[in-house]
């Protein structure tokens, strides 16, 4: 048996039995699914809710005209008694309409009317109700306009100067996929989060447990001691991803998207291309975690450092968010950055360059490779012995 | 047989070796004393391939340790200093680990652990966890996997530390035995009746240099001091 093996068959004897690693390790891939369910069917509802929220409306006598169309457009309608400023502040009410007493006689001299919307701005949760009302205003403002300009014999279109024309080019899937982005995040997470028992571990905790002199008496090249104990933490890491990638894309099929006119279908296909994606992440990620641990002399040291390691496929998150940019050929060069491009891209099913594939695969097992050179080197050194 | 000759290191600015030699022979027990800090464990461990010394030669069965390391590890079997186990294996897992790092066939690996586990009497803790095993069941399960692969010469750091009665017997039987094999068994201690019954040679270290080797007789006699204990306490003074 080639000592690579022996080493990667004992680690992962060794991993499996830490029944406390193990559970950190894998409470990950289960709750970023259900994080993704909750806050994806939040969202849903939120939506939806919009178009249903009856709206409470003081003075529905004054406008029976504009009353009956909105029950037309199948908005519900309240009447509402009360000081509807202080409804709206304590939450009872998302929105408030009023209509004012001179509504009719203002409406027959052909003379501007407000109607009072009472809402606060500050409820992130209310604003899609109130704007979806404003829209229904603006349409039944326009309707009443053009048919006054008919009735005076002027072609509506003369109130049509410029318009706006909305081309998206997203598809709806696309759409879908740019609510989606916290997805690929979760699963560079999971590289960081299911290796790292094995990854500190196999190094500092070695030390600590002064298990590395003993090992390293053995004729064994030190190379293939780091190259084994590297592979375990990169099957934990590899294994957590895939887990949390299935289990998200799952969790999201259960979402009712299509509620709100978005459309997520994920075929077989994408699952296994979005894991070619990330796999190379993994090695990256026990490569950092392995080098880090071999610096600390013990486990709790490893532990303060590599938490703040998995700070990092934060950075790529927050780039491509409050940057969004088109994606490059060079970007998928760029271990975390790359990765998480090529995996938001997959998921919104956009044509992906198969050279995408190839880079992030290159960049993440390279760099991962070069890290664990770096920790081999240091597993030369005579210090290591010493606690 | 194991040989070291001239051998010098220093950690920064302590000297720990300035000139060691000495051999310990097949079918011969070597023993190594010295007070703490002496240079005994440096001494082995550039004996293991684990310190390269400044300057001198270290040899195992007539290989350089320091050209060859891996090959002169291969023919050593090694209790070190640190003791350390892994606490989720059991101990049948730490001979077979041991035993594949050395290489030996899949085939007759059992054999030879059970073999081992025989002859140190672990039968009822092989397949434990070892986690939670005395001083003596740990010393035996690193004996075990240090001899998995039948080393032709064998290095025991201090082997008798803090063992009960019974299991320092059991170590000092297991020490016997491996002369008997005609294996060259070296080994630090700093119990003077231990090395004095068993030890075919000494050699004492002082201050990384040795300042007297020879059987328990001839210790002595150079002293001129009838007890090895005050034979060992002068010879140390006197550097």
């Amino acid at each position: 048996m080639h000592p690579i093996r022996v080493v990667l068959g004992k680690e992962l004897l060794d991993g499996r039995r830490d029944r406390r690693a193990l559970m950190s390790a894998f409470i990950f891939p289960f709750m970023a699914p259900i994080l993704v369910y909750a806050m994806m069917t939040a969202m849903v509802n939120l939506r939806s809710q919009a178009e249903q929220t009856i709206i409470p409306i003081v003075g529905i006598e004054h406008a029976p005209h504009l009353i009956a169309w909105l029950k037309e457009q199948n908005v519900s309608i309240e009447a509402f008694k009360g000081d509807p400023q202080a409804a709206v502040r304590n939450k009872k009410k998302d929105l408030v309409v009023i209509i004012p007493q001179d509504y009719a006689q203002r409406m027959a001299k052909a003379k501007p009317v407000a109607v009072e919307l009472v809402s606060d701005g500050s409820r992130t949760d209310a604003r899609p109700a109130v704007s979806h009302f404003e829209g229904l205003i603006r349409r039944y403002n326009n309707n009443l306009a053009s048919l006054r300009l008919i009735a005076r014999g002027v072609a509506p279109e003369v109130m049509s100067i410029v318009v706006v024309e909305d081309v998206d080019v997203a598809s709806k899937q696309q759409r879908a996929a740019a609510a989606l982005n916290f997805i690929p995040l979760y699963i560079i997470l999971a590289a960081f989060v299911s290796g790292m028992g094995i990854a500190v571990d196999s190094t500092a905790g070695e030390r600590e447990r002064k298990t590395i002199e003993p090992l390293l008496i053995n004729p064994i090249e030190r190379y293939d001691i780091v190259i084994g104990k590297w592979l375990a933490a990169s099957m934990f890491s590899c294994l957590g991803m895939v887990l949390t990638l299935v289990l998200c894309v799952l969790a999201m099929s259960q979402v009712p998207l299509e509620e709100i006119g978005l459309n997520f279908h994920v075929t077989g296909n994408q699952i296994v291309l979005m894991i070619i994606a990330t796999l190379p992440l993994g090695f990256l990620a026990s490569s950092m975690q392995m080098l880090l641990g071999i610096f600390a002399k013990s486990f709790k040291d490893a532990q303060s450092y590599i938490g703040i390691l998995t700070m990092l496929p934060m950075l790529p998150f927050l780039y491509l968010t409050f940057s969004p940019i088109a994606s490059q050929d060079w970007m998928y060069l760029v271990p975390l950055l790359g990765q998480q491009i090529l995996l938001s891209e997959v998921l919104g099913a956009k044509a992906v360059p198969l050279i995408a594939y190839f880079y992030s695969a290159v960049s993440g097992l390279v760099a991962g490779l070069g890290l664990v050179m770096i920790t081999a080197r240091l597993f030369q050194k005579e210090t290591i012995i010493r606690g | 047989m194991i040989e070291v000759n001239g051998l010098a290191k220093s950690f920064g600015d302590v000297q720990a070796l300035s000139d060691v030699t000495f051999r310990a022979e097949n079918g011969q027990i070597t023993g190594l004393l010295g007070p703490n800090g002496a240079g005994k464990s440096t001494s082995l461990r550039v004996l293991y391939g684990l310190v390269k010394p400044d300057a001198g030669s270290a040899i195992i069965d007539g290989i350089d340790v320091i050209a060859e390391p891996r090959s002169a590890q291969s023919k050593i079997g090694v209790l070190p200093d640190n003791q350390g186990l892994y606490v989720r294996l059991t101990a049948r897992d730490h001979i077979n680990y041991f035993g594949r790092l050395h290489g030996i066939d899949e085939n007759v690996l059992e054999a030879k652990a059970n073999e081992l586990i025989r002859l140190l009497d672990m039968e009822s803790i092989a397949d434990r966890r070892v986690d939670g095993f005395s001083q003596g069941e740990k010393t035996k399960v690193c004996l075990a996997r240090a001899l998995i692969h039948d080393p032709p010469n064998v290095m025991l750091d201090e082997p008798t530390n803090g063992l009960d009665v019974m299991t320092a017997r059991a170590v000092r039987d297991l020490i016997v035995e491996l002369k008997r094999r005609d294996i060259a068994v070296l080994f630090s201690s700093h119990v003077m009746h231990e090395v004095a019954r068993l030890c075919d040679q000494i050699v004492i270290i002082s201050d990384g240099r040795v300042v007297a080797q020879g059987t328990t007789d001839e210790i002595r006699s150079q002293a001129s001091e009838d007890n090895l204990e005050e034979a060992f306490i002068k010879l140390v003074e006197a550097v």
